[in-house]
């Protein structure tokens, strides 16, 4: 970390419109500034994390709906949901950083692109340095949602859950698992670590996190999924709930309100990430859910107002949606961020 | 404890495929049938029936398209992603052909074993039942196969298992309206109307004949494409004017229907030859994309080729596109068939299919080339 940057965060803030949110080295765990521009000690309103580098250039026709970040930033804005004030930019993620989930080998072949064919077709992207670079500005922006949220309560990313990702192989449109890297960085690595809670409820069961958390205490790996989305070949979160397709708004609230309360009560974390994925919407091309936009919406106000209520900081993702009009997903996706605008007004904030 | 493990390699086996599938597919829907089918017959625009063919006792089902499927436009609205039985009924023997009469709720089957015709009703009334309301007679002689059918645009019926008895039959009063007078008798592998009144009826040596059902004149007769001594089998289509000829050990020719004595071009397909009975494979014309053909029965895949780049020389050639879906998603793996196939009548890129082990896909694929 360099001196100089160091103390322009303590001083008078000079005027600018965008902050920038640097990573601290892993080592600087205990250390509550960032480095940032202004902007963001200026504005009291909801952080959102946001970058221009969340979208790359994808082959003609891929199925992947990168289009999705730019868009939603659009439309927050548009609809006056947020102002571009509030939005925090962050660094890419480094190798170090990277490094205290996923194995050197692995890093090494994303770097230098000596991925394997059919290592590349388990995670649905064909590798560039475009893409590798996004995913790492993607874990960069959850990392930092992470810090933010522990400053000011509750902070939303427009991208993230990346949670197919393993420490050594991708999958399901996942390179990293920006989840995963986050509650490492922010578990910290000296005692008392800090406990982060994972709630998950993204369609599709969050299988790379559980198994990188699948020994360690101080991080509760919580999801809820359909059972018969992908992956079929499930691991084992700390708390697994597989429901039935075809599931509804009101049950599916019922379930979310059955498990929450008390894991908060008993495993008692410092920090929760919340992956806020869409695709148990009934449009969603992929989920085999029937939720509504009202019930997403009911649902992410629940989950995050849960939490900030008893005191736990929130950072959300947008998690997974798929469908080929980009500008109704991305409208779909702003929902999380329209909640947590309400939370953050009703909980004084 | 093995077989838990086997179990997820299977499923990773499967998450593998459905990756793939993202980008290999514009829609892809399977169902899994309690029974296999081997045939698959459009009753509308958006239903399709399919029947067991085991020895006993066989259920006949109407299934509706997933409405995601067929939603294009407002794909968004439908949260409907599975096919749905709309009608069913029981016949006692197996179902080798099954045809709809267009414009109304029959259709007409064969058992393989006779060539005597059942006609059903498919719901009507509010019911929900397949109903088995009338027959047809077949010839009388005993013949080894069963029967084609071919049912044109009114309530008639041409059938026939051998080239020996074609009949066209009025399926209301049963009358005979038409039978061809052929010198052989060999078993056909399929027969079918290329205008309202003219149709071609392929025998399993490769013979084809087309005749006219207004006329009492001898049919045309077009020898099958010489086979070096091989004993294959050989399947036709015809479609718009063009006739492809398929043999049990892959090859491919094509021709003019109205100079089916030359081949324009011809191909060896990408198959595995094997011993085939006359049910197993299927050929058919895309109606609704140029110069392709969907080829199923020589193992788990359909193919689908472009024969607009076929030579004159019969060459090696690639399929365009290959649907794996069956042989990935059946745990038997290897011993699974494509039963049977059919495009859709509209869309471009879309086709069904069913294997051996009771599965039913629908599929939309991507042409690669055009991205």
């Amino acid at each position: 970390m360099r001196d100089s940057q160091r103390i322009m965060t303590c001083m008078t803030p000079t005027f600018s419109r965008r902050k920038v949110g640097r990573l601290l080295g892993a080592a600087f765990t205990s250390c509550r500034c960032f480095h940032t521009e202004l902007g963001g000690l200026e504005s009291s309103a909801l952080p959102i994390v946001h970058h221009s580098s969340y979208a790359c250039e994808l082959p003609a026709g891929h199925r992947f709906p990168m289009a999705k970040f730019p868009r939603l930033l659009h439309f927050l804005i548009k609809d006056q949901v947020i102002t571009e004030k509030q939005v925090w930019v962050p660094e890419i993620a480094s190798e170090a950083l990277l490094s205290c989930v996923h194995t050197e080998e692995y890093l090494n072949n994303l770097m230098n692109g000596t991925i394997n064919e059919q290592e590349q077709r388990r995670t649905g992207f064909p590798w560039s340095e475009g893409i590798v670079t996004r995913c790492r500005y993607e874990t960069g922006g959850t990392v930092l949602a992470a810090e933010v949220a522990l400053q000011r309560g509750l902070a939303c990313s427009t991208a993230g859950g990346t949670h197919h990702a393993f420490p050594s192989y991708g999958s399901g449109f996942c390179l990293l698992n920006d989840l995963a890297v986050a509650a490492k960085y922010l578990m910290g690595i000296s005692s008392p670590k800090r406990k982060v809670l994972i709630v998950d409820l993204d369609v599709h069961q969050g299988d790379g996190t559980a198994f990188i958390f699948k020994e360690e205490p101080c991080v509760f790996t919580f999801s809820v999924h359909c059972g018969k989305n992908f992956p079929l070949r499930k691991q084992q979160s700390d708390l697994d709930i597989s429901v039935e397709d075809g599931m509804k708004d009101k049950e599916y609230l019922s379930t979310v309100e059955a498990h929450l309360p008390w894991l908060l009560e008993t495993f008692g974390p410092d920090l929760v990430l919340y992956d806020a994925g869409v695709d148990p919407h009934g449009e969603d091309e992929l989920g085999r859910l029937r939720l509504t936009d009202q019930g997403l919406y009911q649902r992410d106000l629940y989950v995050m107002k849960t939490a900030v209520s008893r005191g736990v900081p929130v950072a959300a993702v947008i998690g997974g949606g798929y469908s080929r009009d980009i500008d109704k997903l991305a409208l779909r996706h702003s929902i999380l961020h329209r909640a947590a605008t309400q939370v953050w007004r009703e909980c004084g904030m | 404890m093995a077989e838990m493990e086997e179990t997820l390699d299977f499923n990773d086996i499967l998450d593998d495929w459905f990756i793939e599938s993202l980008k290999t597919y514009k829609d892809l829907h399977v169902y899994q049938l309690e029974h296999p089918t081997q045939v698959i017959e459009w009753t509308s625009g958006r239903t399709v029936c399919v029947a067991g063919y085991s020895s006993s006792k066989n259920e006949i089902l109407e299934l509706h398209l997933p409405l995601k499927l067929l939603a294009d436009e407002n794909k968004g609205l439908c949260a409907e992603r599975d096919f749905k039985v709309v009608h069913g009924g029981f016949a006692e023997g197996p179902v080798c052909c099954l045809r709809h009469v267009p414009g109304t709720r029959c259709v007409v089957t064969n058992d393989g074993l006779s060539s005597d015709l059942q006609v059903w009703t498919v719901g009507g009334d509010d019911s929900d039942v397949i109903r088995r309301t009338g027959s047809v007679k077949g010839t009388r002689s005993v013949s080894a196969g069963g029967s084609r059918i071919a049912a044109p645009l009114s309530s008639q019926v041409l059938h026939g298992a051998r080239s020996s008895d074609i009949q066209l039959t009025e399926l209301t009063s049963g009358q005979s309206l038409y039978t061809l007078e052929t010198d052989s008798a060999e078993p056909l592998s399929s027969l079918q109307f290329v205008s309202d009144a003219v149709f071609l009826a392929g025998g399993c040596n490769g013979d084809v004949y087309i005749a006219d059902t207004r006329t009492s004149a001898a049919p045309q007769l077009c020898p099958g494409p010489a086979s070096r001594g091989e004993s294959v089998l050989w399947w036709t289509d015809a479609s718009a004017g063009r006739v492809v000829r398929l043999s049990s050990s892959g090859r491919a020719v094509i021709s003019d229907l109205r100079d089916l004595g030359e081949a324009v071009s011809a191909a060896q397909l990408d198959v595995q030859s094997r011993r085939c009975n006359l049910d197993d494979v299927r050929v058919s014309w895309a109606p609704a994309l140029d110069d392709c053909i969907a080829v199923s029965g020589f193992s788990a895949a359909v193919q689908v080729y472009k024969t607009s780049v076929w030579s004159a020389e019969r060459q090696d050639v690639r399929p365009l596109f290959e649907h794996r879906g069956h042989s990935v998603s059946s745990r038997s793996g290897d011993h699974v068939f494509a039963t049977a196939h059919v495009w859709h009548p509209e869309r471009p890129r879309t086709l069904l299919s069913a294997a051996s082990d009771g599965s039913v896909h629908v599929w939309d694929w991507v042409d690669q080339s055009e991205l």
